[in-house]
């Protein structure tokens, strides 16, 4: 079979266009759809670990929410034992009283220093408390009365001297440090 | 048998021809192959929408919880800042060091033939564990220097019961000239300072009964 000029030419023109359709099929149809969908998917495997970590993030927080309550309780029951205001103005009489509830009538209270501490919304204070005149046996039931029902006070010092006037009394000087708002 | 002549042979044969056409058998397969690409068009453009609609669904959620785990992430921030500052709080009242027990020691220890004239305790600065106790007095006896002593090795023994790395020195030991008067007797005095280092107990070995320990600090001194 011989194929005459016109039908050579036709074949040569539909070659031409098929090679053009090919090209737009590819290029312009099956490309930008592969590759749309092959983003999508590479945003899939992106989104969907963001996703879980954001869901374990929720959870997480939602189960620490649950245990902290009872975590932070003591925390905010000592900082509400706290008076409002001034230490300088509550803390002094604080132990006054407190001294003359253990039988010891007789003490003054000076601030010494002030400094930081790391729990939030505390600040460390420095008091001497000094006591001229009691017995050893009603300073260590005071002592150990501080130690036991203020859990904010450390007792950083304690001196005991014997008086020269009344060998039955001693002078005593204590150091301690409280946590106070800040 | 009957003759017969095919007169349309050439009709017949320019039909076959014309049904054997290359051109028109190219064009049929090329319409078949054209209609399988469409068809795999069609295919990959559902893929392509399952795929971009599942993509928008996730994107949809994500930004939905992106905002909630962000405020998530804030407030467990906070809470663990103020867990840790109870924890901490907690830690340092359960370590603080705890004077009246060592006053207690002190007391039941002393016998009647020393009269202890200085008492200074001092908890430690900064990172240090170890306290200190500094007692000064007199003592009376025959042998004065022997009731030092004697006070000595009790605080050291009585305190080494509740503490930990107890250890009594005598930083002076002085023979006195002065006399006391003891239930009627004149005895020799001496002058002595002692110097006690203690560290509280390892919590873990006390934690076991936290509150008994306490309690009977405060009867102790009582």
């Amino acid at each position: 079979m011989k194929l005459d000029q016109e039908q050579i030419k036709k074949i040569f023109l539909s070659t031409l266009l098929l090679i053009a359709l090919l090209y737009g099929y590819f290029a312009f149809l099956l490309g930008p759809l592969q590759a749309s969908e092959k983003a999508a998917a590479a945003g899939i495997d992106t989104v969907t670990p963001q996703i879980a970590d954001a869901k374990k993030q929720i959870n997480r927080t939602s189960q620490l929410e649950k245990q902290a309550p009872e975590a932070v309780a003591l925390l905010n029951n000592l900082k509400d034992t706290i008076p409002d205001g001034e230490p300088i103005a509550w803390f002094p009489p604080k132990m006054t009283d407190f001294l003359k509830s253990h039988g010891i009538d007789k003490s003054t209270t000076h601030l010494v220093s002030e400094g930081t501490d790391p729990t939030p919304g505390l600040k460390r204070m420095v008091w001497a408390i000094d006591i001229p005149k009691v017995d050893f046996v009603p300073l260590g039931v005071a002592i150990s009365s501080l130690e036991n029902e203020q859990p904010l006070t450390t007792i950083l010092s304690v001196t005991i001297d014997a008086t020269r006037e009344d060998a039955e009394y001693q002078h005593a000087t204590l150091t301690i440090s409280t946590l106070v708002k800040s | 048998m009957p003759l017969h002549v095919n007169l349309y042979h050439e009709v017949q044969r320019q039909e076959l021809a014309r049904r054997r056409d290359p051109l028109r058998l190219g064009m049929m397969g090329l319409a078949v192959i054209a209609v399988g690409f469409v068809a795999y068009y069609f295919v990959v453009l559902e893929q392509a929408h399952v795929v971009e609609s599942q993509y928008a669904a996730l994107q949809d959620e994500f930004s939905r919880l992106d905002p909630k785990a962000k405020a998530a992430k804030t407030r467990e921030d906070e809470l663990n800042t103020e867990i840790s500052a109870s924890e901490t709080l907690v830690k340092n009242i359960d370590s603080r060091f705890y004077w009246a027990p060592v006053l207690d020691q002190v007391l039941k220890t002393v016998p009647r033939t020393v009269q202890l004239t200085h008492f200074a305790a001092a908890a430690p600065t900064g990172n240090a564990s170890v306290n200190t106790v500094e007692i000064s007095g007199i003592s009376s006896a025959i042998e004065p220097r022997k009731e030092a002593e004697a006070l000595r090795t009790a605080l050291n023994s009585r305190l080494g019961t509740q503490f930990d790395g107890v250890s009594a020195m005598f930083k002076t030991l002085d023979d006195s000239d002065e006399i006391v008067m003891l239930d009627g007797r004149r005895l020799a005095t001496a002058n002595f300072n002692i110097e006690i280092k203690l560290q509280a107990k390892d919590p873990s070995t006390v934690a076991a009964a936290p509150e008994p320990v306490r309690k009977s600090k405060l009867i102790a001194a009582q």
